[in-house]
């Protein structure tokens, strides 16, 4: 190459060279697509649960049947053969699922983050936190079959069940499942605390139960709620193991009057079968939905219920991780 | 002020104690729970009380004594010598299990002719490109770009056709030998060449081939097929041998540690001749050969229904999921990491993978759902849609992954390459993305074991609850998690929960912590340096 050549590949303007506008633009294009995904959710399920209301149907030009907003939410009975498409009583089957989980969940995930973070020894811990993983990551239909092979039979010899399906069996392993969740996040808000304010409560002659109680504890209280909240969210989304576990029967649910609230804290009502949004999803798909009937509307409906619940759920836990932290500077 | 002074010098060691108990039985609880569940399954699914008790005390005597013996002197020699041995033992059985599964793909899903069109279709383009930059002319970009696309096209539409009406076709495995044995053969021996010299790579490269070859032949005359026989020579046998190689040449301290999986093959060998010898009958496990190959999906018999369709269709799906969310999530990782100003545009994109990351397996399951069957007009439940499905599942997990992998790369290195004159892409291509790729690999198979397992999205998008070994873009797909979801639903008896259903979640999860142990080999490996 001569001088010529050479002066001019090292002046040459690279930074708009038409290879690294398409690499930047490849990058960009990747990264837009996560964008997407969210807007073509959030699109898709609005317009498709659009069209299944009757207030919204006749703009999208959709004839036949709907559902009154009124019905869908005051509804009390599921069920697509008869008029019956009230979504409070999956509502109130996922929350009996969520209540019974995060009690099993929330203190041995807040005892579990405890533990590792203040008592455990490093070699411990590099043994347990692996082992805390494992539980988030066997898959949900496994857990499902967990629970009508193994836990029912369990719970028959104790409570008495009829059936192979069950509310409680479900909340047992969706607990087991979200566990790590709320012992990894508050873990790391316990991690954050300084070690000034330990020292500080030994220094006042604190015993490490004091401290870890009366200190830690309360200075990690954000992280440790928004823990809370993302876990209870996993349960909420949680599909299979609360298909096979529960069964596919929907409950009558009356959100109207105050007796059926107080239901769900009764301890016989969870021994039951009951019929989850998401096991509901499940069901419907299982015939041929494809043709946009009520049923297949139906479906985006109850997804966009779903995905509004999860999404506000995370966004909360979110705010409350940011704006609550304590700042120690 | 009293009050205060009461308490002072009291302090009981109970309450600390109780509490310290407490909270170590709450972090254990979950975990035993766990391990409870998985003994059961284990018991149900291989039944180890339904053999023998001389096969019990055979197999003892001769794999689960000397094995234990071998560890622990091992050990005590020094904790390298028992890795080595320990990785020796998990390093072929792993590749086994991955080289059955290609080799299930070449027997029922790709007929060997039409991968062969393939690979050389594909083989034109890409000597071109190796040729394009082997010369010293400066083409521009734009005209290098144009004639690779250009002359990639072309060959795909032309060749394929061409290489399926040839007169002659060579045997099954001889295709294998050529599109797998010689790239193997080739990378390999470079790879040795650079290490042990030249020759070295030269002789590998040469045993590579022709053991491919003989693992052809011996599979032929084994009954074990002429497939499984290269696939097993190339994938399982090579890897083994070349760690033989490596630890012999370059450990020789931890040589011995080679003793433990070579005391596990002949006590396993010397126990199965002496079990055949006495007439001990073995366990009459679930997990057996016919579960494993049998293609029958449905039927009220336990004993006659097998897992193959579903292994079948997971393997395809991981490939699928991979091809499309690797590239998507890495490339989204480098722009927030390497190219992103910081602009409310980029905090979007970041709050949104976040949130993404949360959103139930099932809603994404309606997105393909709604995107890919009903606008885009696809079937329902295709290899394709599956995918798809999955692929947008696990995009948000390949960012977070990619990106925590980027980010460790250090500045300096950055600095270093942009110091040089190298442009962004140059600095991204030669110094980020081959520094990252060990955290990138390990994020993805994390990603991809997440995948293996997800049933809830496969579901909505109308995957068969009857479905075959797949041969097409569009047949209807099934998984191991689908397949699992059929028999729980279709036949909920305890018959069925307690045997078929048990052996299928221990493939399940062998599957899955196979992949998970590659996925940590990998990291300790690479954190180590």
């Amino acid at each position: 190459m001569s001088g010529d050549g050479a002066t001019e590949g090292l002046t040459r303007r690279t930074q708009n060279s038409s290879r690294e506008l398409l690499a930047k633009a490849f990058f960009f294009g990747c990264a837009a697509l996560s964008v997407a995904t969210t807007l073509s959710i959030i699109g898709l399920l609005v317009y498709e649960a659009a069209k299944f209301f009757t207030i919204s149907a006749p703009l999208l030009g959709i004839e036949g049947p709907t559902a009154t907003l009124t019905e869908f939410f005051t509804g009390s009975e599921w069920g697509l053969q008869g008029p019956n498409l009230g979504v409070m009583p999956l509502v109130a089957v996922t929350l009996m699922v969520t209540i019974g989980s995060g009690l099993i969940a929330i203190p041995l995930g807040v005892a579990t983050a405890l533990y590792l973070s203040e008592y455990a020894s490093e070699r411990a811990r590099s043994y347990l936190k692996p082992a805390l993983e494992i539980l988030a990551g066997v898959p949900s239909i496994i857990y499902g079959i967990f629970a009508v092979a193994y836990i029912t039979p369990v719970l028959d010899a104790f409570f008495g069940v009829d059936g192979l399906f069950n509310v409680a069996s479900a909340c047992i392993v969706v607990g087991i499942m979200i566990l790590p969740m709320v012992a990894s996040v508050s873990e790391d808000a316990m991690q954050a605390v300084p070690d000034d304010l330990r020292q500080a409560g030994y220094g006042m002659g604190a015993t490490k139960y004091d401290v870890s109680t009366g200190v830690v504890v309360p200075a990690a209280a954000s992280g440790i709620f928004s823990s809370f909240i993302l876990a209870l969210s996993r349960a909420i989304g949680e599909t299979m193991a609360v298909t096979l576990a529960g069964g596919s029967l929907a409950r009558e649910f009356d959100p109207t009057s105050i007796a059926s609230y107080l239901s769900l804290f009764d301890p016989d009502s969870y021994l039951e079968p009951g019929m989850t949004m998401t096991a509901a999803m499940i069901q419907l798909l299982t015939g041929d939905v494809t043709g946009g009937g009520l049923a297949y509307r139906s479906l985006f409906a109850v997804g966009l219920v779903l995905f509004v619940i999860t999404l506000a759920m995370n966004v909360l836990s979110d705010l409350i991780a940011r704006h609550y932290q304590e700042d120690y500077q | 002020m009293s009050e205060a002074y009461e308490g002072f010098g009291r302090v009981s060691r109970r309450i600390g104690t109780l509490f310290r108990g407490v909270l170590f039985a709450s972090t254990l609880a979950g975990i035993l729970t766990l391990a409870v569940l998985l003994v059961y399954v284990a018991n149900d699914a291989v039944r180890p009380l339904t053999a023998d008790p001389g096969w019990h005390l055979t197999f003892f005597l001769t794999l689960v004594l000397p094995t234990i013996g071998v560890g622990w002197w091992s050990y005590q020699r020094s904790y390298g010598t028992l890795t080595t041995g320990l990785l020796g033992t998990v390093l072929p059985a792993v590749a086994a299990l991955y080289a059955g599964g290609l080799a299930a793909l070449f027997i029922d899903v790709i007929p060997t002719l039409v991968w062969l069109s393939f690979v050389v279709a594909l083989a034109v383009p890409a000597a071109l490109v190796v040729g394009l930059a082997r010369t010293d002319r400066d083409v521009p970009f734009l005209a290098e770009l144009a004639t690779v696309l250009a002359v990639t096209v072309g060959s795909l539409l032309v060749i394929p056709g061409l290489v399926q009406s040839l007169p002659t076709v060579p045997a099954d495995w001889m295709v294998l030998v050529l599109t797998l044995g010689i790239p193997e053969a080739i990378l390999l021996g470079r790879w040795i060449g650079g290490r042990w010299g030249r020759r070295d790579g030269w002789i590998a490269g040469v045993a590579i081939l022709f053991g491919s070859a003989v693992g052809g032949v011996i599979g032929m005359t084994t009954g074990l097929g002429a497939i499984p026989g290269v696939a097993l020579a190339l994938f399982a046998a090579v890897p083994t041998g070349l760690y033989v190689a490596i630890v012999a040449r370059e450990r020789p301290e931890r040589r011995i540690g080679l003793l433990l999986p070579a005391v596990i093959v002949g006590g396993a060998l010397a126990g199965e001749l002496l079990v055949g010898a006495l007439g001990f009958a073995g366990p009459e496990s679930w997990v057996d050969w016919g579960f494993l190959t049998s293609t029958v999906q449905r039927g009220a018999d336990p004993g006659a229904v097998g897992i193959y369709s579903g292994v079948v269709g997971t393997i395809l799906l991981m490939f699928v999921v991979a091809a499309i969310a690797v590239p998507a999530g890495v490339g989204a990782a480098v722009y927030l990491e390497e190219y992103a100003p910081d602009t409310t545009l980029t905090r979007i994109i970041d709050v949104n993978i976040s949130n993404l990351a949360g959103v139930p397996s099932v809603v994404y399951g309606l997105l393909g759902l709604g995107l890919f069957v009903r606008y885009a007009g696809q079937p329902t439940g295709t290899l394709l849609v599956g995918g798809a499905t999955l692929a947008l599942l696990v995009f948000p997990i390949v960012i977070i992954s990619s990106r925590e992998a980027i980010r460790a790369v250090p500045d300096s290195a950055r600095q270093a390459s942009y110091g040089m004159g190298a442009t962004r892409w140059q600095t991204v291509k030669n110094v980020v993305l081959p520094r990252a790729f060990p955290g990138i690999l390990t994020g993805t198979i994390l990603a991809l074991s997440r995948a293996i397992g997800e049933t809830a999205p496969l579901l909505v998008i109308g995957a068969a609850q009857v479905f075959g070994v797949p041969n097409s873009w569009d047949s209807a797909i099934g998984a191991m998690p689908l397949q699992l979801y059929v028999w729980a639903s279709t036949y909920a008896s305890p018959a069925f929960y307690t045997t078929v259903l048990a052996a299928g979640i221990v493939v399940l999860l062998t599957a899955m912590l196979s992949m998970n142990s590659i996925a940590i080999y990998v990291r300790n490996h690479y954190e180590q340096r």
